[in-house]
């Protein structure tokens, strides 16, 4: 019960410096640490090996990607801050949905907690059913990261033309 | 924990996610409130997995397949971002208009 406090709350802070934060760089740290809190959450909710994905893929893959892109543009360095009316429409969407979504799940009786017994929680559990109910979603999500690789490097992968300005929009055309 | 106080703690992230999106103008900004949106809907799922599913394999690999998918979301974006910034030198969203109506 502590536990998940803590996680939520730290979670919720890193949240808040990842869209706070005036340097993006500060704004990924502060993902970093969401992401780690989100991980945390997980292993309470009983799914050890989800959160050491989690962990993988996003803390070691995704903020280290976002903190390369930073490098290798200017990180919006250079560019004006949001304004005010920005952020208060922003805020007051976020909390209009806050609220509304938040009676819904007030209201709402789940029902109680099932009897799973500890051999479906395993994670043996998870391959059987990656390999035999889920493996065409299996397939088809390892064609669509071999897209999605390909995607990113025909669209950044402009190497030697983008030291051309010139080069470069041909590139575009 | 209760099943609506998890729920109450991925709504708080996602509605951070969302301002994150709204309130950003630089690029990266926005892909990091969207990455908040995407982990609070993986916090969602298991916690129902956790707390009513009767087959708790199924709820995991849905979270699996949304980082997975998060994964290659993020790839395209930060190369777009790369491209948009390499023809520009800005990743301010105001600076993108040209499909403006």
């Amino acid at each position: 019960m502590i536990a998940a406090g803590l996680v939520m709350v730290l979670t919720i802070a890193g949240a808040i410096i990842g869209v706070g934060a005036r340097r993006i760089v500060h704004a990924i740290f502060g993902l970093g640490i969401s992401l780690a809190g989100v991980a945390l959450a997980f292993g309470l909710l009983r799914s050890p090996f989800v959160a050491a994905m989690e962990v993988l893929i996003y803390i070691g893959g995704i903020t280290v990607a976002m903190v390369f892109a930073v490098m290798l543009s200017s990180g919006g360095r250079n560019e004006p801050g949001e304004g005010l009316l920005r952020r208060t429409l922003a805020a007051g969407a976020a909390l209009l949905f806050l609220v509304s979504v938040g009676l819904v799940i007030s209201g709402t009786e789940f029902g109680p907690m099932p009897e799973a017994v500890d051999e479906a929680w395993s994670v043996q559990q998870i391959g059987r059913d990656l390999l035999n109910r889920f493996n065409v979603v299996f397939e088809l999500l390892s064609v669509v990261l071999l897209l999605a690789i390909v995607g990113a490097i025909t669209i950044a992968g402009r190497g030697d033309e983008s030291l051309d300005p010139a080069a470069a929009d041909e590139g575009w055309a | 924990m209760t099943i609506q106080a998890w729920m109450m703690f991925a709504l708080v992230l996602f509605c951070i996610g969302l301002y994150g999106v709204l309130a950003r103008r630089n690029l990266i900004g926005i892909l990091i409130g969207i990455e908040l949106m995407l982990n609070a809907a993986s916090v969602n799922v298991l916690a129902v997995n956790y707390h009513v599913a009767n087959d708790p394999a199924v709820g995991r690999i849905i979270v699996l397949f949304i980082i997975g998918l998060a994964a290659a979301e993020a790839a395209i974006a930060l190369s777009i971002i790369l491209a948009v910034y390499r023809q520009r030198t800005s990743i301010d969203v105001a600076n993108l208009e040209e499909l403006k109506g």
